[in-house]
């Protein structure tokens, strides 16, 4: 046996090197964690409204436009960042956004969407973040694409920002371009 | 430092081993009944905290962590069997939820791989060992 069957795991190692200094060098994008959500039907929710007394359910609100469910809260720092952002969504034509308001006051949350202006068509309260389990959220905040069929399409972890609001929304523009 | 008796170390043994009995799990969260706390401590420790991602639920203090161990009480109570928790969880987290992953076909090579590279090495040692032996 020629000892130079010992280059094997020598070459072996270097290419696992090689893969592991692609990867760190490639430009990915932390915000696109894989969910085991996308293509399924969205997870129906019941929540109560926090502005009034109704019950938001989750498939009455699907299968229109393109809704985003945007996972918020007021004790969330990311949070207060990008809601300029939300709101800017908002202002985007065949866009419904809801809130989901994670774990929080009621009073507070509705204090808070007063003062920093209210871009969400409806805001449904999580208290006790179950909602959030359903949707398979990490922590927030979270923003789920769902379609005009009312599966999801895209989920995006962490605040949008002044450098991701671009590519966010062409995302979401190619859903609504795409079927009708 | 010369007199170092038995009890010097026994003490320090038994510093140790109270140390690794930290819990995560605050009391306000165990089951009254020790043999349904008992499965769901159990459960908790095959579940991954997807936010410290290297610790099992059972053992972080993430917020997330918590939430979970307070749902599968809950289940628990609800009577579902292990295998629907496990269910409910993969099917809103993914596998990757599970510290264990399960044996399908798309992890075989994950579980494989390791045992294949053991087996190829220990045969080029050991002719390796044969060749050296014969010069």
């Amino acid at each position: 046996m020629n000892k130079k069957i010992f280059l094997i795991p020598a070459i072996l190692f270097f290419l696992l090197i090689g893969v592991f200094f692609y990867l760190l060098l490639i430009d990915r994008d932390p915000s696109e964690l894989p969910s085991v959500l996308i293509n399924k039907e969205a997870p129906q929710f019941k929540a109560e409204s926090l502005f009034d007394e109704k019950i938001i359910i989750s498939n009455t609100e699907f299968g229109e436009e393109i809704v985003l469910i945007n996972f918020f809260a007021t004790w969330c720092l990311p949070c207060r960042e990008e809601h300029p952002f939300i709101k800017k969504l908002s202002n985007e034509p065949g866009i419904k956004l809801i809130g989901i308001n994670y774990k929080d006051k009621k009073n507070i949350a509705k204090k808070w969407l007063n003062e920093m202006g209210n871009p969400y068509s409806k805001v449904g309260v999580d208290r006790n973040g179950r909602i959030a389990i359903d949707w398979g959220l990490y922590g927030i905040p979270e923003t789920y694409v769902v379609d005009k069929k009312g599966i999801v399409q895209y989920k995006y972890i962490g605040p949008i920002t002044k450098k991701t609001y671009k590519k966010f929304y062409s995302q979401i523009k190619k859903l609504k371009n795409e079927k009708n | 430092m010369k007199k170092i008796k038995l009890y010097h170390y026994l003490t320090g043994f038994f510093i140790i081993s109270i140390t690794t009995f930290a819990l995560s799990v605050e009391p306000e969260e165990f089951m009254k009944d020790p043999k349904k706390e008992l499965r769901a401590r159990e459960i908790s420790k095959n579940i991954r905290c997807v936010v410290c991602q290297n610790q099992s639920i059972d053992d972080s203090s993430a917020q997330l962590a918590k939430d979970l161990r307070l749902l599968i009480r809950q289940k628990i109570r609800e009577a579902s069997t292990d295998k629907q928790i496990y269910t409910f969880l993969t099917e809103r987290y993914g596998d990757f939820i599970l510290l264990n992953p399960p044996l399908k076909t798309s992890t075989i090579f994950l579980w494989l791989f390791p045992f294949g590279l053991f087996i190829i090495g220990f045969f080029i040692i050991l002719k390796h060992h044969k060749k050296s032996k014969i010069n």
